[in-house]
């Protein structure tokens, strides 16, 4: 009896260690959970792709954290939760996100009515909402919560126009843009410093983005009679414009938005959009450090795929985000204080990156001025096309 | 006077690219008597199948023709076989839910083989041009062309002359009577299905080199352009298909001609609008044939359906009322707040679609319509949130009721492609009436819900709104269903002619049950657009419009308890498969196939 006894004490003391080390080895493990960022975006649904890119800008970023010792030694790490870009869904999971205490900050989501509907809650629920493709003028007006790093197209737009009118010499301009909130925006924002550099606008044409076919819109174009093109356009609907343009015989220059710079937008629009001038962000063969290392990171991780800008936004995001979690820590109205501690963050799109913290973006975005040539986008030699 | 030669080339060149999906939904719906809202996925699906074809085999054009036509015509036999065959003797609605779910399914899959990034699909034409006025036309527009109509001729033909094609014929104007006199209906069903899809697969290859760039977005577009040219050319009929594309084309070139480019798709859609309301069998039908349509009862299934003891629904009410009150997270309320708001849409539909027989595949317009008035009245007039949104629900009613009329007079699957028209026009005319609904802009910073000068911020409290809204609009309209007018409703479901000879005025019913459903969607999109505090001209889409259909058909037509389960359900699967990311919609188009499948009258059965 006693024998068994004397084995149970000593079977009870040996489990009751065991748990003792399970504890700590649990506390330990509590420590070194990475810290998470919610992400709410589109995987499924139309804009899925974007949310493929999102993910391959994030991993890289993330490989790069880790290797240079993480958060203060811990690892970072994101719950992306599929939102179709849908405000009815980016509305719970921002629900989700705010009360879930192991979200530290959300970013995301892609178009504006999913962003803007969910805004609400996060402000509410004192959450970062940090958007890096939300140019709505309204986006960062939701309230104090809300940080944007998409270049606000008021920035953007004036480049583009100095490039048309000033650069290239274009003095009468038919705009085409994709007729949503970036679209419109970002052409108000063209046309007023187009004019303001002496050109005339003859014609404005807004399409909605399922639109394929713009042979009559072109008619229409010929017939205002425009010295240039302007495309404020994403790559897919820019290539086929470019492609059809070409055509029905339109021969003029065509200058686009930052928003076509893609390796796609090569492929599809072929030989159409030779001499197609744009000014961009960023570009391969920028020699600026951290494009550099961007671009070379990317290729080394995805077998030689050339990143466009939403790997770009999405890359410099995660960067921007493991800037803002290693000021402002693990607490979330920490985190929202520390966008206005950041300085200088290392950034593609921005060289080095500060908010402004009235506008709750940044500014000052790099502008390169390319154009097509040979099936290549090539810094502009200042040679007329 | 150059420019509209070039506006009448362009026009019939995007026409013969309609014309390619036209015609394979035209030979469907010639057999079947149904929409294939998949056809658009078959054409996706040969787009891709064409990028292999082209950029990884390097096949020749005549070769890469027939892989694609192959392929495709497999694709079609499958669906044909395991997707519609079983649901030959359910109800009419039940085949055109599932081309929906095979259309999910079949997106999706190409979606996760090929990613969503869009490709260029290189034209294996030489690319030369002819001059043509002041544009060029080159040899794949001619090859697009010579496939549209050489495919309608040959179809033609074969309809009229071969002896599979007057099987076809017989299957298509009385298929009991044709399986009488020997005719293998289900072989005549595989061979349209084989040369349908086909001819879809191969549109989408050529449409894809027309414009280098295939994507998997492309299908819903596809889908709805063809089926508009396929209704205004008279649905079933082949050349009228033709034709009907070719003057699709027209309009809209001269549509861009006249008002610009972002009126492009809504002179589309009016003109289908006014074709059917003039010519509701289409131009190319005659008007005094018989409607393709069975008369009486057209979608709805006989079925007991399944009684819920009251106690048991007031019991559930009564723990979904205190929910809030335990400890569940502000995630699985706002869950439920959405399974609300779409419960409250689909009474909207269960009424007029299953009490009254008028399925309308544009709902989302009334929420649209009830969104922004709600909106736009407390944000310029300072109306409090909780009137703004009685008001939505009444400018929906009105407004929603005068828009739908002139379709009173159409029948079956007429009734949802012309409710889809509508739906399509009211997005675009939000888009474009700029002045009034800011356009793409969209409208920010609506104020948020009040209640007697309460601000309803807080998800319980939004919860319990919600939630109350919803409840009475349900008891309104079970207390409706039971009444004399209730009975009305059914009885010009079931037969309109013997409404009619009794005595009922058809459109005014209809126009009582639409200005109900309209008031709830109203409601709905209202308190909707404060909740969200955002909403734009896409944010009550087709898509929501399809969601709120699923919903109806899985509660079971008419049914108001079913339309609230059937809300629950279809909020709750897809957030369910969260975990499931990319796959979760390939999962829920499976669901929806299955439950088409084995329980087509719903889950609680047709009232």
């Amino acid at each position: 009896m006693s024998n068994i006894d004397r084995r149970t004490l000593v079977k009870g003391s040996l489990a009751a260690m065991m748990a003792g080390a399970a504890f700590s080895r649990s506390t330990f493990a509590q420590s070194a959970e990475p810290i998470l960022l919610g992400v709410s975006g589109p995987l499924t649904g139309p804009n899925a792709q974007y949310g493929a890119q999102w993910k391959q800008g994030f991993d890289l970023a993330l490989d790069e954290i880790h290797a240079a010792g993480g958060i203060n030694g811990r690892k970072l790490a994101y719950q992306f939760e599929d939102s179709q870009s849908d405000p009815r869904q980016s509305v719970a999971i921002a629900q989700k996100f705010v009360s879930d205490p192991r979200i530290v900050m959300e970013l995301g989501d892609f178009s504006s009515p999913a962003s803007m509907a969910a805004s609400p809650i996060y402000q509410r629920g004192g959450l970062v909402q940090f958007g890096f493709t939300n140019s709505h003028p309204d986006f960062t007006k939701g309230g104090d919560f809300m940080w944007s790093t998409s270049v606000s197209q008021a920035d953007e737009q004036p480049l583009l126009a100095s490039y048309a009118v000033r650069r290239l010499g274009l003095k009468k301009l038919a705009v085409l843009h994709l007729n949503t909130d970036w679209g419109r925006t970002s052409r108000d924002h063209f046309v007023k410093a187009a004019k303001e550099y002496g050109a005339e606008i003859a014609v404005t044409e807004g399409y909605i983005a399922e639109e394929r076919d713009f042979r009559s819109t072109l008619v229409r174009v010929r017939d205002a009679s425009p010295d240039g093109l302007i495309l404020i356009s994403y790559y897919s609907d820019g290539a086929l414009i470019a492609r059809q343009a070409r055509q029905v015989g339109l021969k003029q220059t065509i200058c686009a938005a930052s928003s076509v710079y893609s390796p796609k937008f090569l492929e599809l629009g072929g030989e159409a959009v030779e001499d197609v001038h744009l000014g961009t962000r960023y570009f391969p063969q920028d020699p600026r450090p951290e494009v550099r290392k961007f671009i070379d990171g990317f290729k080394a991780k995805y077998n030689g795929q050339e990143p466009d800008a939403f790997n770009a936004y999405s890359y410099d995001a995660m960067n921007m985000a493991a800037a803002v979690v290693k000021i402002g820590g693990t607490d979330r109205r920490a985190i929202r204080d520390a966008f206005a501690k950041v300085k200088d963050v290392s950034s593609v799109i921005f060289g080095k990156a500060t908010f402004d913290v009235e506008s709750r973006r940044v500014k000052g975005a790099m502008n390169a001025e390319l154009v097509v040539r040979k099936g290549q986008f090539l810094l502009w030699d200042g040679k007329p096309t | 006077m150059s420019s509209w030669f070039d506006y009448t080339i362009n026009g019939l060149i995007i026409g013969n690219v309609y014309a390619l999906v036209a015609v394979g939904l035209a030979l469907i719906f010639g057999v079947s008597r149904l929409i294939n809202f998949a056809q658009g996925s078959i054409y996706l699906v040969g787009a891709y199948i064409g990028w292999v074809a082209v950029v990884q085999l390097h096949t020749p054009l005549p070769l890469t023709i027939i892989v694609v036509a192959a392929a495709a015509a497999l694709v079609g036999l499958i669906i044909e076989r395991f997707g519609l065959r079983p649901l030959q003797n359910s109800v009419r609605i039940a085949p055109l839910l599932a081309t929906i779910g095979i259309s999910f399914v079949l997106d999706q899959l190409v979606m996760l083989t090929f990613s969503p990034n869009p490709r260029a699909l290189p034209s294996q034409l030489p690319d030369v041009r002819f001059q043509l006025g002041g544009g060029t036309i080159g040899p794949l527009d001619l090859l697009i062309a010579g496939v549209g109509i050489t495919s309608a001729l040959l179809l033609f033909v074969f309809l009229r002359y071969s002896k599979l094609g007057w099987a076809v014929r017989a299957a298509s104007q009385d298929r009991d009577a044709a399986m009488q006199m020997g005719v293998d209906v289900n072989r005549v069903n595989q061979a349209v299905f084989g040369i349908a899809a086909a001819l879809g697969g191969v549109s989408g290859m050529l449409v894809g080199m027309y414009y280098n760039q295939i994507d998997t977005a492309m299908s819903l577009q596809a889908t709805l352009k063809g089926v508009v040219a396929e209704v205004v050319g008279g649905a079933g009929n082949v050349p009228g298909a033709v034709i009907g594309s070719l003057l699709l084309g027209l309009v809209e070139s001269y549509g861009v001609a006249v008002f610009g480019t972002s009126y492009r798709n809504l002179f589309a859609f009016l003109l289908l609008v006014v074709v059917l309301v003039l010519r509701p069998n289409g131009l190319f039908v005659s008007p005094r044939q018989a409607p393709p349509e069975p008369l009486t009862g057209t979608f709805i299934a006989p079925s007991r359906p399944l009684r819920i003891p009251r106690w048991a629904l007031a019991v559930a009410a009564a723990i979904f009322a205190v929910l809030p009150l335990f400890p569940v997270s502000f995630y699985v309320l706002q869950t439920l707040i959405n399974a609300w708001l779409l419960g409250m849409l689909a009474l909207s539909l269960t009424l007029v679609a299953g009490t009254m027989g008028q399925v309308s595949l544009g709902h989302a317009a009334l929420l649209a319509i009830g969104a922004y008035t709600s909106a736009l009245l407390s944000l310029t007039l300072n109306v409090p949130a909780g009137l703004a949104i009685i008001g939505g629900g009444l400018m929906s009613a009105a407004l929603g009721t005068l828009l739908i009329s002139p379709s009173f007079r159409l029948r079956g699957h007429y009734v949802s492609i012309a409710t889809l028209a509508i739906g399509e026009i009211v997005s675009l005319v939000i888009l474009n009436w700029e002045s009034v609904t800011r356009g793409p802009i969209g409208i920010s910073g609506i104020p948020p819900l009040t209640l007697f000068g309460y601000d309803l911020i807080s998800p319980s409290s939004i919860y319990w709104f919600s939630f109350a809204v919803m409840v009475v609009l349900a008891l309104l309209q079970g207390r409706l269903l039971t009444s004399h007018l209730g009975r009305s409703f059914r009885a010009i479901r079931d037969d309109d002619i013997a409404a009619r000879a009794y005595g009922l005025s058809l459109n005014r019913y209809k126009s009582l049950a639409f200005i109900f459903g309209g008031f709830a969607a109203g409601v709905s999109g209202g308190i909707a657009a404060h909740l969200y505090s955002y909403i734009n001209h896409e944010t009550f889409n087709t898509q929501q419009s399809i969601l709120a259909l699923t919903v109806v058909i899985l509660g079971g037509l008419g049914n108001v308890v079913g339309a609230i389960v059937g809300s629950v359900a279809l909020v709750g699967l897809p957030e369910v498969f969260r975990i499931a990311a990319e796959y979760r919609i390939l999962i829920y188009g499976i669901v929806l196939l299955l439950l088409v499948r084995f329980r087509p009258q719903g889950l609680l059965g047709t009232i």
